[in-house]
């Protein structure tokens, strides 16, 4: 058992010194030339337009259950439920529109990057890169780190605007309060201070997503086996770190209302 | 546009076809009980770490959402009831289905996959053994079974999480926390949790089993099986959510009034 406990002590040590190790890597070969723009638009475009439509489709889903049951506890606590588009606004730009998009863009984004920097791994196509004196850190890591970035301010923006959206039609369709009277109820309750939050909290998660991923996939090990399992580990830790790092910003973004 | 919708289409016809076909053979030739014992050791073992963690975090976070919420109207009391309810009815199964389905669901796929493209399933199929029965099924009953446990794992931890974040962040003592529990925590809500786990169990079991069982390709195929199972169960989860919203509200309306 102890000794179960310390191998796994070191074996996350050691896991979590290369993951900043790649993090200064990264953070340090972004401002050295050459900056590869048009690399940086093809990643953007697989990160933000592809997987737009998905986000899209998963958030008016989460807009509706959050009315549904939103709803259901206030009437429990305060016998009514005229405060409830206020609180689902409150809920849905503060934590849901984001970490639902985030976490749909790991699953996507993230086992696609680990598998395509695996495969390169095991096909040696990164000993290649190394052999002709080009770094892999600056030619993999550094567009798809700029780019989940980005794609993922946009597309928390995105969620939001949808998530909105579809809680005001549900609000509507099912509780009965007209458009107007949504938008008006969810002015006190949300400012502009909560969209700019969750948008540095895309643009982080976002960060974390290509940095787990082509972590795992760099020290993927030989095989198909080993390409599988890079790509399962970067999901699971990445999501974690997702949910981790939401409750930290939450508690950090709390100091600021 | 309409080649992808067809393809879509066609994907969950297969799927469900799949999923007849392995619920005709648990009907018709069961398999082994130690088996399943053994796939639900092994799930259950797998996803333990991650299903705490991501519980952990939920409850913390869902308790600072709702202390900001909850304090204009001075009812710190209600905090742990409604915390807790909210995550019972709702976002424990669904974090906890995400974390499945890019633990479990990822795992097995890729298992299966490599079975498949090395051949280990049709030399499975030349010893006169069925496949389906033999590999297919343990796995499918294994991951359904395995889900409660976790998500008792998940819920308790997330109680926890609440429960600290409460007497640390919104300074409420930990029997004022609990004491509106078994107020607000009704059986209804319960049942509802742990039938929308079901349903979520259910679906991650059979897109996973599917898409490996289904792979092509050699390793890049068994990547791409990987990929489709994270998103696909990542997108059905969303949307069974919503349904069992739907369904359960229906039902509960029947039962209530």
């Amino acid at each position: 058992m102890v000794a179960a406990t310390g191998r796994f002590l070191i074996h996350s040590y050691n896991t979590s010194l290369g993951f900043w190790f790649l993090l200064y890597q990264t953070i340090n070969k972004i401002f050295t030339r050459p900056f590869r723009v048009k690399e940086i638009i093809k990643q953007l475009h697989f990160v933000l337009n592809e997987s737009a439509p998905i986000v899209a489709f998963c958030v008016c889903s989460a807009a509706a259950v959050t009315i549904v049951e939103s709803s259901f506890h206030m009437k429990i606590v305060v016998k009514n439920d005229s405060l409830v588009p206020g609180f689902a606004a409150l809920l849905i730009l503060r934590e849901l529109g984001v970490v639902v998009a985030l976490l749909l863009v790991t699953s996507r984004v993230g086992a696609g990057i680990a598998a395509e920097v695996g495969t390169m791994k095991v096909t040696e196509q990164i000993d290649a890169f190394k052999m002709l004196g080009m770094d892999p850190v600056k030619y993999i890591v550094v567009p798809r780190f700029i780019a989940c970035i980005l794609g993922g301010a946009v597309l928390s923006l995105i969620a939001n605007l949808i998530c909105l959206y579809v809680a005001m039609l549900v609000s509507q369709i099912k509780l009965g309060y007209s458009a107007g009277l949504f938008l008006t109820s969810i002015r006190g309750f949300v400012e502009m201070q909560d969209l700019c939050f969750s948008c540095i909290k895309g643009a982080v998660f976002g960060g974390v997503i290509p940095l787990v991923s082509c972590y795992f996939g760099l020290r993927c090990q030989a095989g198909p086996e080993g390409v599988g399992r890079a790509t399962t580990n970067s999901v699971v830790v990445s999501s974690v770190a997702i949910i981790g790092l939401d409750f930290l910003l939450s508690w950090v973004f709390t100091n600021f209302y | 546009m309409r080649g992808s919708l067809k393809n879509i289409v066609s994907d969950v016809g297969l799927g469900v076809m799949f999923l007849g076909r392995i619920l005709y053979t648990a009907k018709h030739s069961p398999c082994k009980r130690k088996d399943i014992f053994e796939q639900t050791w092994r799930v259950t073992q797998q996803g333990a770490v991650t299903t705490a963690l991501a519980g952990f975090f939920v409850g913390a976070v869902m308790t600072v959402q709702f202390t900001m919420q909850v304090k204009g109207f001075g009812a710190l009391g209600f905090l742990g009831g409604i915390s807790t309810s909210a995550t019972i009815r709702e976002i424990g199964p669904l974090l906890i289905a995400f974390m499945l389905s890019g633990k479990i669901g990822a795992f097995t796929s890729a298992e299966l996959g490599t079975m498949r493209v090395t051949e280990q399933i049709d030399a499975i199929k030349c010893l006169g053994a069925n496949p389906i029965q033999e590999i297919v099924l343990p796995r499918f009953i294994g991951i359904v079974i395995s889900s409660f446990f976790l998500l008792a794992i998940g819920m308790l931890m997330s109680i926890v999480g609440g429960l600290i974040l409460g007497v640390l962040f919104s300074g409420i003592s930990p029997e004022e926390y609990m004491r509106h529990v078994p107020t607000v925590v009704s059986w209804p809500s319960i049942s509802l949790g742990l039938f929308k786990s079901f349903v979520f169990s259910l679906l991650i079991a059979s897109v996973c089993t599917f898409k490996g069982y289904t792979a092509f390709g050699g390793a890049k195929g068994v990547g791409r099986a990987v990929i489709n199972t994270a998103v696909g169960t990542m997108v059905g989860i969303v949307i069974a959510d919503w349904l069992t919203s739907v369904v359960s509200e229906a039902v509960g309306v029947i039962i209530f009034y």
